[in-house]
């Protein structure tokens, strides 16, 4: 096996993915290639309707595309069924979504053990690690409280322990900090940088908000389906488009 | 998972103080109405528990306690000879006109039982004694008939004032006197008229014109003869009808009287299509409202289902959260509901009207409706949720 090959995180290679009939066919991805590494956090950035939601659902095993492969961490998942796909995602991927997506009927150490739970881990254990981690994320004190009666930040801080609770390899955000001022938004980011810095993880962030370029290492562009180009120093990226 | 699901349930409390609301009431009025209907029905076959007897013979043609179809009293003795019976006493069962002595007339069931023995004489007397019934023109009035035939008159406040019947009253039957000489406690019937209890000889002065006035024959078997036993051998010895005195409605024994009587109304008035009805409405109300409440639970949730299937929850762990949040707003709302109706039964078996027996059967029953309620409202929110695509998580 290469060097390359041990440190390709993700592989998308030649997708495609269209939705409606074949009469009335919407193009979402056409022979996309992508490629993220063990270690990095990579934005995907482009226009809206430029495909990069579709991508990214096509990474994390929501979606099936009608052609090309797809590998994260050495499995394929172009191949599997719709319940070996739930199970891939429950061992392997976070969720990090552009509206938290906290359950608010929860408190927010329940919210954080629902990864945990649904792996069928213990009750006890569930609390335990979901304690630490909220303690990580600097919301010690609040973990009996409901999302909603947190900030935009914090509950975004929630929605990275949720994420990252059961430590999977690779972490998708959505659009993380489109709902955060600044500052927040950019101590999110900082926070992702710093919890996904490991040589088995890798995290994609799919964003529009060129105000947090400065936290990828790397930035694949995406334009009509497919990646127009990759950079590494976000100022060579022309955001007014974005 | 399923500490949560209830967690999610109960943290949103207009939803689920809706949906309670529809459970319960859908289970109160299913158990009330079944009650009320069974209450109704128990009273059709009133006479089999006032007048006690282990064996009833009757004519073959007899299908129900209240359709009495007169004997010989030569038929007495036939029964009395069968092998196994301790003894046999006449009975005689009417609907006769009273006339009161304010010049009123009430309809009332008018038994005759057997001088000598007593046998089928009410079990509780409040005022007077069973034996003074051997004095001439002596009748026993139940202590509700003795309330309906009172007198109406103006109480010291102004306002009308019933004097019920007391022993030494009198009125008539067919222009013969009855004075009473007792008030005894007896299960309302059916038909709505009062227990006069008589002689059976008198009884037969009373229905003048009535060429048969055996209507049946009470038997007590002798020791080791079973009642079902002995109405084989009755009824192959006499070819009259026997029956068991034996009241468990559910039974499928044919022997039983009360059994038969329950089912000849059953299928022969409208009283289990009416009753019946409520109980639908009820069934479907619980539906509408609990399944359109916890619909629209579902709908509220449908993006942190999506989310959490999202996040690798399978089909089968969402369904199963769906059926623990709706079973258990199922249980509860039986709960609330089977309470309330026992509570308004109390007041009701207090009051007297309108019957009310609530069997355990019916609390099954209702429970499994509203169980089955709860059943649908969760399928209808898993074929939601299971159509949700998680890709619809990043769709914002």
């Amino acid at each position: 096996m290469s060097h390359q090959a041990h440190t390709v995180a993700v592989r998308a290679t030649g997708v495609d993915m269209f939705f409606g009939t074949p009469e009335n066919r919407v193009v979402a991805l056409k022979q996309a290639d992508f490629e993220a590494r063990r270690g990095e956090l990579i934005m995907l950035v482009g226009p809206s309707g430029c495909g990069k939601t579709t991508l990214l659902s096509v990474i994390a095993g929501t979606l099936t595309p009608q052609a090309g492969t797809v590998e994260v961490f050495g499995q394929r998942l172009d191949g599997l069924g719709q319940e070996a796909l739930t199970t891939f995602r429950r061992q392997n991927l976070g969720f990090v979504f552009q509206s938290f997506n906290l359950i608010p009927t929860l408190t927010v150490v329940e919210n954080v053990m629902v990864p945990l739970l649904i792996q069928g881990r213990p009750f006890d254990e569930a609390h335990a690690r979901a304690l630490a981690i909220l303690d990580k994320v600097g919301l010690k004190g609040r973990e009996e409280g409901r999302p909603n009666a947190l900030s935009g930040g914090q509950q975004q801080r929630v929605a990275i322990a949720r994420a990252l609770v059961h430590e999977p390899p690779l972490l998708i955000c959505d659009e993380p900090t489109s709902a955060l001022d600044k500052d927040t938004g950019a101590q999110i980011m900082q926070m992702v940088r710093d919890l996904s810095r490991s040589p088995e993880r890798c995290v994609v962030v799919v964003t529009h908000d060129h105000r947090i370029f400065r936290f990828a290492d790397r930035i694949a562009e995406m334009e009509d389906g497919r990646i127009s180009r990759v950079v590494d120093d976000p100022k060579l990226l022309d955001t007014t488009h974005l | 998972m399923y500490r949560l699901a209830l967690n999610m349930l109960f943290g949103d409390r207009a939803k689920l103080a809706m949906l309670l609301c529809g459970l319960a009431f859908s289970a109160l009025l299913m158990a009330q109405q079944s009650s009320v209907f069974f209450g109704i029905m128990s009273w059709t076959y009133t006479p089999m528990v006032n007048i006690r007897a282990q064996v009833w013979v009757s004519d073959p043609m007899v299908e129900q306690v209240n359709d009495a179809k007169p004997l010989r009293d030569t038929d007495l003795g036939r029964v009395r000879s069968v092998d196994g019976v301790a003894w046999a006493a006449p009975l005689h069962t009417s609907f006769v006109q009273a006339r009161m002595q304010d010049g009123n007339f009430k309809l009332i069931t008018l038994v005759g039982i057997d001088a000598d023995t007593f046998a089928g004489a009410p079990a509780v007397l409040t005022q007077g004694r069973i034996e003074d019934l051997r004095l001439p023109d002596t009748v026993i009035v139940d202590e509700w008939g003795a309330a309906l035939m009172g007198r109406m008159g103006v109480g010291p406040d102004g306002k009308p004032k019933n004097t019920p019947l007391k022993v030494g009253d009198t009125f008539e039957i067919n222009d013969i006197q009855a004075r009473i000489v007792g008030i005894c406690k007896v299960k309302r019937a059916f038909t709505g008229g009062p227990f006069v209890y008589t002689t059976y000889d008198r009884a037969k002065g009373y229905t003048l014109g009535a060429r048969r006035t055996l209507s049946f024959m009470l038997v007590e078997p002798q020791k080791g003869v079973t009642p079902a036993e002995l109405c084989d051998r009755i009824e192959r010895a006499t070819g009259l009808k026997a029956w068991t005195s034996d009241t468990v409605i559910w039974s499928w024994g044919e022997r039983s009287l009360a059994r038969n009587t329950f089912w000849w109304f059953w299928t022969n008035t409208g009283i289990p299509f009416s009753f019946g009805t409520a109980v639908l409405l009820g069934l479907f109300v619980g539906i509408a409202i609990s399944g359109q409440t916890f619909y629209s639970f579902v709908l509220e949730n449908l993006k942190y289902f999506a989310a959490i299937k999202a996040m690798g929850a399978g089909m089968g762990v969402i369904a199963r959260m769906l059926f623990v949040q709706a079973f258990t707003a199922g249980l509860i709302g039986f709960g609330l509901g089977a309470g309330m109706a026992q509570a308004i039964g109390r007041v009701m078996i207090e009051k007297g009207m309108p019957p009310f027996v609530m069997f355990p059967q019916i609390l099954w029953a209702t429970f499994a409706l509203v169980l089955g309620i709860s059943f649908v409202s969760a399928v209808i929110g898993i074929i939601k949720v299971s159509r949700v695509d998680a890709a619809s998580v990043f769709r914002g």
